[in-house]
């Protein structure tokens, strides 16, 4: 219980930290938010309507009261308004947020679920044709940018043997089957990523746990080979690779953003980019917020597996 | 430390001709990259446009190779930008500590939180698209990463002896962050920067493809794959080409990143890798018996293969365990005492072999298949290891790993187990044992996991328990208990126990004979009684010597034990021993000089000895 606290404690104070990070970027930055956000192509804009948009976004009031009001509006979930249509971010962010969800839940169950059986059976059979083809094909995989993998996957599923429909979004409840045909391309697109690492990370880690004395001590009691890899060697094993997962959730959801835009996946990706482009700050700072905190919450729930997997770390 | 040529030599070969492109664009007589031709919209490749022109007429070779000047420039301005600032701040804070390291290090930590990408859509928001923002966005990004690496790097390079010399000699600390220290950490620091090389063009060109990064009519990559995609269906190839250069570009480097990284990092290359193995090895194993349920080993060699060639650190080496015999194997660390015992049980690495003989209940060990083997494992033959720490499965409860073992070779349902695994607790003297069955290894002292480990051994009752320096990671007073349990588990079971370690107090204590080992070759073999009251061999005579004693002071007995890879000609010990002549070059037979008391060394006279 205290462990669970303190790492909700943790969490919770970079969230802090990551808030007044956002904040301090648009507001300690030289230029004025309000002048940036009228001046098109150049000319300088009205004053007035420069002066309105002060007042309107609060901008003319002392900083500290401006960032007291941030942060109250953060704890109730009110991330205000967006400056180009009206909508409320809080609004956009909920009907969205599950989408982008659903991705990435994809993308990481596909990761693990390739990534770890395959890690384990290229350390077992180390040096073999199966481990070699697999380290050529991880660094390919590695090197290859996910909107590059997403873009490709369109030429050649949708476009060229058009197995699929080149992107867009059906609700679950319409049309299962759609839906997740829809879903295929993209996860696989920002699992690939993932996938690799976790293989690489498995492997590496079953090879060490190998040779480790417990595993000894099991070969010593007679253990079949079976029960010594999956009771002495996976779990062990695997604890790594949540390390990795974590670490690789930043470059996930970056991943996320890009190929939503690929695929026109209606997650929050496309209202992020069309606010960055029409420099919506409350509708940017909602959204950069939302996935920054899904990446502490996922680091979260990885430190609170490391519990469930390895009792040395709950005494902690 | 050798590397495959190739694999530093492509990578390395791809990306000089990629900078050399970039570097030499104004130089090539290309077409202008930002020329529209619309007439020649989607050209196929022609003479004058190799790969084609783009949905603007544009020509593509020219636009990739222009293009690669701009991810090229914006990346490596970047990531210089970063080096030099995190850098900075990592020797800074991982020096100064304090105060200094709470602005530095701690500030970088929380730059960390963000997924990177979010960060740059943050900056691109505030400063608007274009290449000057990419550049500093882009090394706000990656200064964290050089200030977490230089930081780690400082903060064990510091407290290393030639830093402290330096200190010592009144250096300046500029001056030794300059000069002694940035040396020594600049092999993490090339890998880091190659790293974010490869990160900062992908994040460019990422930007570029969402039209927030490279302004339109620069050529990029990303830009380039963002113009493509929209006319895919006629012209797929455009889209292929910025594709294939941008990843190969990352691969490339990413390749020359791992090879760089094993030059740095000689921990990670599989040769050195070899070499551990092969070290922590040596100090080995033990076996033993004869007749029905002993075992006898005839001739038993261990050959590991290394990066350097074969090395057989364990060579002809024969002793037998009578049933319900204590026999101590001894000798130094390299010795190869728990190598030999290893190799009985068929544990040994798979860079390793046995050869000889070793029966047990009829049959030769060394020739029994992996079932065959198996079944024996943990059964008739059962083994304790030195460090109770490491030798129990950290994440499940020890009374599991207890139940386990009974349940590998007899059917037995798990609250039957559970039972057995209780009663064997009892025995092994762990207080409060229901309790203590669902408790994880790390609750249990050195000693009482030792306990458990025992408990695994016995759980079937062998006929041969070997126990592999079991003692020596516990304290005296909990030596003491382990070695009576060990006598009196004998004596109730009727077991042999082969029993290795360097320590003759122990011999002394529990042991009916004695082996003793140098340099994997047995050297001399009796009763314990007789080797203490009259050791023969030079060696056996120096280990005693270097035992405190009431009547004199400990000698220790000079040099260290040679690696298997340098073992001398005929006698092993003779480079360290006092008596060495001539003849000690000739290999030396184990000669028995009186009934069951064995040497192997030229100055033993044989009828005299046995007279006396």
């Amino acid at each position: 219980m205290t462990f669970i606290a303190s790492r909700l404690a943790r969490t919770l104070f970079l969230a802090w930290l990551v808030a007044t990070i956002v904040f301090l970027v648009l507001h300690l930055v030289p230029g004025d938010p309000a002048e940036l956000l009228l001046s098109t192509g150049g000319a300088m804009p009205d004053p007035t309507a420069v002066a309105e948009l002060r007042v309107r976004l609060g901008l003319d009031r002392p900083i500290l009261a401006q960032y007291r009001d941030f942060v109250a509006g953060l704890m109730r979930l009110d991330l205000g308004r967006s400056l180009v249509d009206d909508y409320s971010v809080a609004g956009e962010i909920a009907l969205r947020l599950p989408r982008t969800l659903e991705l990435i839940f994809a993308a990481t169950t596909l990761a693990l679920v390739i990534g770890v059986p395959a890690g384990v059976y290229a350390a077992v059979h180390r040096g073999g044709r199966f481990d070699r083809v697999m380290s050529a094909v991880t660094a390919v995989l590695l090197a290859v940018p996910v909107f590059v993998l997403g873009t490709l996957l369109i030429l050649v599923f949708a476009q060229m043997l058009r197995l699929t429909p080149a992107g867009g979004f059906v609700p679950f409840g319409r049309n299962p089957g759609q839906h997740l045909a829809l879903l295929a391309l993209p996860a696989i697109a920002i699992g690939k990523g993932l996938a690799a690492i976790v293989f690489r990370m498995m492997r590496a880690s079953v090879l060490d746990t190998l040779s480790a004395d417990h595993v000894r001590t099991a070969r010593a009691k007679g253990l079949s080979n079976a029960r010594i890899l999956a009771h002495h060697v996976v779990r062990n094993a695997f604890t790594p690779v949540l390390t990795v997962l974590g670490l690789h959730m930043g470059a996930l959801l970056g991943g996320t953003v890009l190929v939503e835009y690929v695929f026109n996946w209606p997650g929050l990706s496309t209202p992020l980019i069309r606010a960055v482009e029409g420099r919506d700050y409350p509708m940017v700072v909602g959204i950069v917020l939302t996935i920054s905190g899904l990446f502490l919450l996922i680091n979260m729930i990885v430190e609170l597996l490391y519990g469930v997997l390895d009792p040395r770390v709950r005494a902690r | 430390m050798r590397l495959p040529p190739a694999r530093v030599a492509i990578p390395a070969t791809l990306i000089a001709l990629l900078v050399i492109a970039a570097l030499a664009a104004p130089l090539l007589g290309l077409p202008d990259p930002v020329r529209q031709n619309v007439v020649r919209r989607l050209a196929p490749p022609t003479a004058d446009a190799w790969l084609g022109r783009d949905e603007f007429g544009r020509d593509v070779l020219s636009r990739l190779i222009w293009g690669a000047r701009t991810s090229l420039f914006v990346a490596v301005s970047a990531t210089a930008i970063a080096a030099i600032v995190g850098t900075l701040l990592g020797l800074i804070g991982g020096w100064f500590r304090g105060v200094a390291e709470l602005f530095t290090v701690r500030v970088a930590d929380v730059v960390l939180c963000f997924p990177p990408i979010l960060l740059a859509l943050l900056v691109v928001t505030v400063l608007g698209p274009g290449g000057g923002t990419l550049i500093l966005m882009l090394s706000i990004l990656y200064t964290p990463g050089f200030t977490r690496v230089a930081y780690g790097e400082i903060l064990s390079a510091r407290s290393m002896d030639y830093v402290e010399a330096v200190r010592a000699l009144g250096a300046t600390t500029p001056r030794i962050l300059a000069r002694t220290i940035l040396p020594n950490i600049a092999g993490p620091l090339l890998v880091q920067f190659s790293l974010t090389l490869a990160a900062a063009i992908v994040i460019e060109s990422g930007l570029s493809f969402l039209g927030l990064g490279t302004v339109p009519p620069t050529p990029s990559w990303g830009l380039m794959i963002r113009g493509a995609r929209a006319t895919m269906d006629q012209a797929p190839l455009l889209l292929l080409w910025p594709c294939l250069v941008l990843t190969a570009t990352i691969l490339a480097i990413n390749l020359l990143c791992d090879a760089l990284r094993d030059l740095v990092d000689p921990r990670s290359a599989s040769a050195s890798a070899l070499h551990g193995l092969g070290a922590r090895l040596l100090p080995g194993l033990v076996t033993a018996g004869q007749g029905p349920t002993g075992l006898a080993v005839r001739d038993l060699r261990v050959a590991i293969e290394t990066p350097n060639g074969p090395i057989e650190p364990v060579s002809a080496v024969s002793f037998d365990v009578a049933p319900g015999e204590t026999l101590a194997i001894v000798g130094e660390s390299g010795s190869g005492k728990s190598l030999t015992a290893t190799a009985l049980l068929g544990l040994l690495p798979r860079t390793a072999s046995a050869a000889g003989a070793a029966v047990f209940d009829g049959r030769d060990l060394l020739t029994l298949d992996d079932a065959a083997m198996r079944a024996l494992r943990g059964n008739r033959i059962a083994m304790i290891f030195q460090d109770p720490m490491s030798s129990l499965n950290p994440v499940h409860a020890v009374g599991t790993q207890v139940a386990e073992a009974s349940r590998a070779h007899r059917t037995l349902s798990k609250p039957a187990a559970r039972a057995e695994a209780l009663a064997l607790f009892r025995r092994v003297g762990i207080a409060d044992p229901e309790r203590r069955l669902d408790a994880y290894p790390h609750e249990f002292s050195g000693g009482m996991r030792q306990r458990v480990m025992i408990a695994i051994a016995v759980a079937n009752r062998p006929a041969l328990l070997i126990a592999d320096e079991p003692t020596t990671a516990l304290d005296v007073t909990i030596q003491a208990q382990i070695l009576d349990l060990l006598a009196d588990l004998r004596r109730e079971t009727g077991m042999s126990l082969i029993f290795i370690t360097h320590n003759l107090g122990i011999v002394a204590e529990i042991a009916d004979r004695v082996v003793v080992m140098y340099a994997g070759h047995v050297v001399e073999q009796g009763g314990v009684a007789e080797v203490f009251a009259a050791p023969l061999h030079p060696y056996t005579q120096a280990l005693l010597a270097a035992v405190p004693a009431e009547d004199a002071n400990p000698v220790p007995i000079q040099g260290t034990v040679p690696p298997p890879s340098r073992f001398p000609d005929g006698c092993r010990f003779h480079p360290r021993c006092s008596r060495a002549t001539a003849a000690c070059k000739e290999p030396q037979a184990l000669r028995e000089i009186t009934p069951g008391r064995l040497v192997a060394c030229i100055h033993v006279a044989p009828a005299r000895e046995a007279v006396s």
